[in-house]
């Protein structure tokens, strides 16, 4: 299982760009086997205490281990690729 | 891509560590204490990205942000803020108007501004 929890800045076209992107590597990579948990931090602030989340956007891989966390430009999906290194 | 960063922050402490945080990178750093200022200078210079206080006297973040993206609708501002609903509320509007803007946490690390500005200029950064 693929896990990856997704901390955004509300409903903004950048944000859903990013939802977007990190959805479609999780189908292309790891079909049926990876779940995308979102997070608005404007409706949920509290919440980016749990994974120690200090900007948006930012993606926490709890699964595999270890944690990972990117945070960033997610417009190109080769870099995002690159950032949990599975771009081979 | 420019490299030049706009600081709007109306405490002299964060324009400071801000800078000093950057002091050894490859980027020229601008900082003005209000939004009127930082709407002048977004207006007079090309920035690869803007760190935005969200409590300031005057102009308040929302509506410098405002300001800020008739001038660019796309770069990169990082609202400085504390994670408190009371806060965050704020930017409903922002949010409802479509205006882009992402969210950084007070108080600020300067290696969490590196890493930012890594992540933006370079592509995701891993940590």
């Amino acid at each position: 299982m693929y896990l990856i929890r997704l901390y955004i800045a509300g409903q903004t076209p950048k944000s859903l760009n990013a939802v977007s992107m990190i959805r479609n590597f999780l189908k292309s990579k790891f079909p049926d086997q990876s779940r995308l948990e979102i997070i608005d931090l404007l409706k949920n602030p509290e919440l980016a205490e749990m994974d120690n989340v200090f900007a948006t956007p930012t993606a926490v891989r709890l699964r595999p281990l270890p944690v990972r966390r990117v945070l960033g430009d997610f417009s190109d999906m080769q870099k995002v690729l690159d950032a949990f290194d599975l771009n081979q | 891509m420019s490299d030049r960063i706009l600081v709007i922050d109306d405490e002299a402490s964060v324009r400071k560590a801000i800078m000093l945080a950057l002091e050894d990178e490859p980027v020229q750093v601008d900082a003005v204490e209000n939004g009127e200022a930082g709407i002048e200078m977004a207006g007079r210079h090309k920035y690869r990205m803007i760190f935005l206080d969200l409590k300031m006297p005057g102009l308040n973040g929302v509506e410098t942000l405002r300001s800020l993206r008739r001038i660019d609708a796309d770069l990169p501002v990082y609202i400085i803020t504390a994670f408190y609903g009371e806060f965050l509320e704020q930017l409903s509007a922002a949010e409802e108007e479509g205006l882009n803007f992402e969210l950084l946490r007070k108080p600020i690390g300067g290696d969490q501004i590196r890493m930012i500005i890594s992540g933006v200029s370079q592509g995701p950064f891993s940590y």
